[in-house]
Parts: structure tokens; sequence; C-alpha cells
């Protein structure tokens, strides 16, 4: 059997900063847990409360988010897990990072929204976000680029940043990161 | 049923009504999965408040994370009130907030630009 290097692992860890990482089937008790993990942390931390919540709160999103994208497709659970990363950059910024399998032409498009928004200011922000709030409920069911997106977007501090990752014919790796 | 008592959980907040005081408290974060389930009975109880009594409405709100879906469900909320006020009705929202964290007051004021009615946000005392 092979051995995991569970030194090396945490040397990686600890080398990229990682306050928090998840690898696995997300479950909505799951998230609150991780969550409620996730403010000790920050708290330990001795983040600002308004630093702290702006984490939390992308933390949140983006994992219910992949939550409502796996349940609209019907993946099992092992198609609907989560990678997630909390970290500090080197100037002490919060990094949120997130991860799923969607499909690929979800992926096309989660990229060209987060490209979208990447390039709007705040204000911009704010309006998208006023006028997604005004959409009727059908209109920004969970395809991911609803009010969660312009949330995360809003609360980051530097525009939002999207890769995609071929898994397969069908699937692709969405990963999204924002710093706050 | 006139009264509404929901106990916090990890992700939804308090609920506490008094009809006869005409008043809805809600207090905790609010991030529930599916915001809309649990919204749903306030909702209830709002819109039959105001269809029963005639008496005014106020709503007192210690709400401090809310995810974008309780959002969501909280403006629909805020748009019964601003329907009921324009109606005539005495409707009036009170949101208080811990003063070290400005991220709730941003959240409030922002519900405030979208409604006509009293809506006072105050530093938690």
């Amino acid at each position: 059997m092979e051995t995991i290097d569970l030194f090396g692992l945490r040397a990686r860890f600890n080398e990229s900063r990682i306050l928090l990482c998840f690898n696995g089937p997300i479950s909505r008790s799951l998230i609150e847990e991780i969550g409620n993990a996730l403010k000790n942390y920050l708290q330990a931390d001795n983040a600002q409360p308004s630093a702290a919540m702006d984490v939390f709160s992308v933390y949140v999103e983006m994992t219910q988010n992949i939550r409502h994208y796996a349940i609209a497709h019907d993946y099992d659970e092992l198609q609907g897990s989560a990678t997630v990363v909390v970290a500090r950059d080197r100037d002490g910024r919060y990094l949120v990072q997130a991860g799923n399998m969607v499909e690929n032409t979800d992926g096309d498009a989660l990229l060209a929204r987060v490209r979208q928004l990447a390039d709007m200011d705040k204000i911009e922000l704010k309006a998208a976000y006023k006028a997604q709030l005004r959409q009727p409920r059908d209109a920004n069911a969970s395809t991911g680029a609803g009010l969660e997106l312009i949330d995360v977007a809003r609360k980051s501090a530097s525009p939002l940043s999207a890769s995609l990752s071929q898994i397969s014919d069908r699937h692709a790796f969405f990963s999204l990161r924002a710093t706050i | 049923m006139t009264a509404l008592h929901i106990p916090a959980s990890q992700s939804t907040p308090s609920v506490t009504s008094s009809w006869e005081q005409g008043l809805l408290t809600m207090r905790g974060d609010s991030y529930p999965e599916n915001s809309f389930e649990f919204f749903g009975d306030v909702i209830a109880w709002i819109e039959r408040y105001l269809k029963e009594s005639s008496a005014p409405l106020r709503l007192e709100l210690h709400l401090v994370y809310m995810n974008t879906s309780s959002v969501k469900a909280m403006m629909d909320i805020f748009d019964i009130l601003e329907d009921a006020h324009r109606g005539g009705r005495q409707v009036s929202v009170d949101w208080f907030y811990d003063p070290r964290n400005e991220r709730v007051l941003d959240l409030a004021d922002e519900f405030r630009e979208d409604c006509s009615f009293p809506f006072q946000i105050a530093a938690d005392g």
C-alpha cells in the first residue's frame, strides 16, 4: 500500500500558510462545522471582526454554491466533492479558495462570468448585486451565476480569479479564489 | 396560530413574536442552505398579522451574518412592509448592530436604501 507522506504534507501546508483545508464530500452540517472551526481560527488569529466576517461569508457562499450545483446536477457524494482552502498570503491577507467538478459547458460560462465580475469596480458590483436581487427566483437557480458570485466578488479585495482544469470530455474542475 | 417562536440554531436566527405588541424579533446569524424554507414561517406570520390586525407592526432585528439567500428572503419581507406602508399601514424596522463590526451596518444600510418606511439602524448600547 502506498504510504502518504504526512510530514511532507504538513510542510506543504505550513509553507502555503494554510489555516484550514478540506477535500471530500460536503454536507449541510459539515459546512456549518467547518465554518465554526474557521470562525474560531480567525478569532485566534486576531482577525478584525469585519475581515473575519468577510472570510466566513465568502467561505459560506462558495461552499453552499458547490452544494447547490451538485444537487441541481444530481451528482453523487463523490462527484459533488468540494476542495476548500483558507490561507494567508505574504501580506497577511486571507485567501479563500474553493473548487468542485462542473460540466464543461458550465465551466466556460463560469470563467466568463468571473472575468466579467473581475473587471467591475465596487460601485458596478453593487449595482449588479442589487439588480440580481430583484431578479425572479427561478432566473438565478443554482447555476452559480447568481447572487453568490457577485457577493463573493464584492467582498474580495483583489479581483476574483478562477481556473478550469479538464477532468474528462464532460467534466472539469472549477476553482475560484477570493482575497480578503 | 398567532405565536411564532423559533429557537436559534447554528445557521438560523432565533425568532420571537408578540401579536399583542405587533412585534417580531430576530436575533443571530442566518445562513441556512434553504432560506426560503426557514423564512417561509416568518413571512406567513407577517402577512397574517398585516391582514388580521390593523395595529402597527415593528420588526426588531439583531441579525449579524446573512448569506445571500437570507438577504433575498429578507428583501421579500421588506417588500411586504413597503407595500403595507404605501397602503397606509404603520410599519417600522429597528436594526441593532455591534459597533465593532461595521459589516452589519453596511448590510442594514443597503436594505434601508430601498425602503421608505421608518427604518432605524442603531449601535447596540
